[in-house]
């Protein structure tokens, strides 16, 4: 009863326009901010998720940048290689074993004769973005599966092939071809066969599998550690400034092309600061308009409200009665922008899983405890507004 | 509560007063709860003045009012919301209604501002004791002086009270009305075995007052 004589008393002397107003900018300025916060997880989940990793994380190979003073001492060392691992930037290290015996492959066939000189080079299974069945190797095996950078078979096709006067040869073909390959032992010469079972775009070296590698550097070159002269690691954000520098102050280098990503992110950090900066921006504003709305009704009803004071009514009731005049209106205001967040989410998500890029159907809980958050700090704004404007008047 | 008055002087007064003879200003006083204290004030005295001070409406006086011993300046906010809720009803000379509201709601507003004293037919038990009922539900803007001091009686009545202040409360009533008046406020202080303090131009015989006093 009370609240509706209050509210007959203070209702008269507010504008509708000035209401609307304020609650329609502070509608979009919630709306940007939790958009940047929904936008900022949905980034961050395509960068760590496990569905999206591979096509996102990027492999670096790192090497010493070769310069007259390391000539021939390019190898890593291994607290180098554990310094490298402690890197924020850097999610795993694996290091690619070079082949310390000589070798070369040859054709098997008289009718495509080839021969060349060749060194191999391995690294974990999981650093390589070829899949096969064939990739694996044991002892009893005298097939050695190997996989090519993409890279040669282009060079082979479309300039070997034509100085050479060879017909070209497309993935397929090559895969069929089994070929010997020849290692130099001091005892003679081992010969195993060897097919290519994959193409890869990440590493440029001719590859074989771990195993083989480990066991035919200890049988045939007699050294039992080889030392990496190169690693490789991978890192969801190969664009990171901070790897960049850390690179350059060890005097490492890595395939310059690969930080090509970083301008995709950039421009996702943009846009996502963008709606960050106009969003606070707004919300600046709109709680000013906001706060101005709420003076402008106290100050306007200052009579009534004196008058209330003076038959008894205490500031406590009033701040009460006025904060639900003001508040609720708020909490529409951030259910209204998340459910409407909800549904641009839900159709984000269909939209990007037909580009085979995965996030989640439902708006992430960080932009709930945001919305949560912004609607404490609303209440804070409109608690402190009126009880100051309560008792200046 | 008792009330206490110590050497109050309102500032702007000051010279006025202090040359003349007041029962009130620059005295101390002191009055039980129960009593019937008649003010006798003429025009230019501060009878408006003293009501405010004692309502805590002004704070430019010199010397201090206490009620049951608590200083009435320290007085604020939310304890002088519950003195003026609970303790302290008043009927002011400009009246004071809403006048937007109707004459019920100016008196609903008090009833409801505190738990309510009485129930909301009393409203128009009163209201009938009085003769406006029938200005119950219009605007109190539009009610005579008249009608409208009968409603801020009314408003004064509604809530619990130990001292009941007032100021010239029957100014604008004929004496057929004010005694009617007179009557309903008694049985109401009796009701509550509360005080009355009344400021009024002249003498007159509305109470038994246990206490007469020239401002």
């Amino acid at each position: 009863m009370l609240d509706k004589i209050l509210q007959k008393l203070i209702r008269t002397a507010t504008g509708r326009t000035r209401f609307i107003m304020a609650v329609t900018g502070l509608s979009v300025a919630l709306l940007l901010i939790l958009m940047a916060v929904q936008l900022q997880t949905n980034y961050n989940e395509l960068l760590n998720s496990k569905s999206n990793q591979d096509s996102i994380a990027n492999f670096l190979v790192v090497n010493k940048q070769l310069n007259d003073q390391n000539l021939g001492a390019t190898a890593l060392t291994e607290s180098e290689v554990a310094e490298l691992r402690k890197q924020p930037f850097t999610e795993s290290v694996g290091l690619l074993s070079p082949s310390r015996f000589k070798a070369s492959i040859q054709s098997n066939s008289e009718m495509f004769p080839f021969y060349t000189d060749i060194a191999f080079e391995s690294v974990p299974d999981e650093f390589i973005d070829v899949t096969s069945k064939d990739w694996k190797w044991d002892e009893q095996q005298n097939m050695v599966p190997v996989i090519v950078p993409n890279m040669f078979l282009d060079f082979y096709n479309f300039q070997f092939s034509f100085s050479q006067n060879l017909p070209q040869l497309t993935q397929q073909v090559v895969k069929m071809i089994v070929f010997r390959i020849n290692i130099y032992t001091s005892t003679g010469i081992q010969t195993f066969n060897g097919r290519v079972v994959g193409f890869s775009d990440r590493i440029s070296s001719l590859l074989v599998p771990q195993g083989f590698m480990d066991w035919a550097n200890r049988k045939f070159s007699g050294e039992n550690q080889a030392k990496p002269s190169r690693v490789i690691i991978r890192t969801n954000d190969p664009g990171n400034p901070e790897l960049v520098s850390y690179l350059r102050s060890k005097g490492l280098t890595t395939d310059a092309d690969k930080t090509r990503f970083s301008r995709y992110r950039q421009v996702v950090d943009m846009v996502v600061s963008i709606s960050w900066i106009t969003g606070v921006i707004m919300l600046v504003f709109a709680m000013l308009i906001f706060t101005l709305f709420i003076q402008l009704t106290i100050s306007s009803c200052r009579r009534e409200i004196e008058l209330l004071i003076t038959l008894g009514a205490s500031p406590g009731q009033l701040y009460k009665f006025l904060m639900r005049r003001f508040f609720p209106i708020n909490i529409v205001i951030i259910g209204i922008t998340l459910v409407l967040i909800s549904i641009l989410q839900y159709l984000l998500h269909h939209y990007l899983i037909s580009r085979n890029i995965h996030i989640g159907k439902y708006i992430s809980w960080q932009t709930a405890v945001a919305g949560m958050l912004l609607l404490g700090l609303i209440w804070v704004v409109n608690r402190v507004t009126i009880k100051k404007y309560i008792s200046v008047s | 509560m008792d009330i206490e008055l110590d050497h109050i002087i309102p500032v702007p007064l000051k010279d006025k007063i202090l040359a003349r003879q007041s029962d009130i200003w620059n005295r101390r006083v002191t009055w039980k709860q129960g009593s019937y204290i008649k003010i006798k004030a003429p025009s230019g005295t501060g009878k408006t003045t003293f009501i405010h001070i004692l309502y805590k409406l002004r704070t430019d006086f010199e010397g201090n009012v206490k009620f049951d011993g608590a200083l009435l300046e320290k007085t604020d906010g939310d304890a002088l919301a519950t003195l003026r809720q609970q303790q302290l009803s008043v009927i002011l000379q400009d009246l004071r209604l809403f006048p937007n509201l109707t004459a019920r709601e100016n008196i609903e507003l008090k009833r409801v501002l505190q738990i309510p004293f009485y129930e909301s037919d009393k409203i128009d038990a009163m209201a009938a004791a009085l003769g406006v009922q029938h200005v119950l539900n219009q605007q109190a803007g539009l009610c005579s002086y008249g009608e409208q001091q009968r409603i801020a009686i009314i408003r004064a009545l509604i809530q619990p009270f130990q001292w009941l202040i007032m100021d010239e409360p029957f100014s604008h009533l004929d004496n057929h009305n004010a005694t009617k008046a007179a009557a309903l406020i008694e049985e109401e202080c009796k009701k509550r075995n509360a005080g009355l303090l009344i400021t009024d131009l002249e003498d007159d015989q509305h109470f038994a007052y246990s206490h007469q006093f020239n401002l």
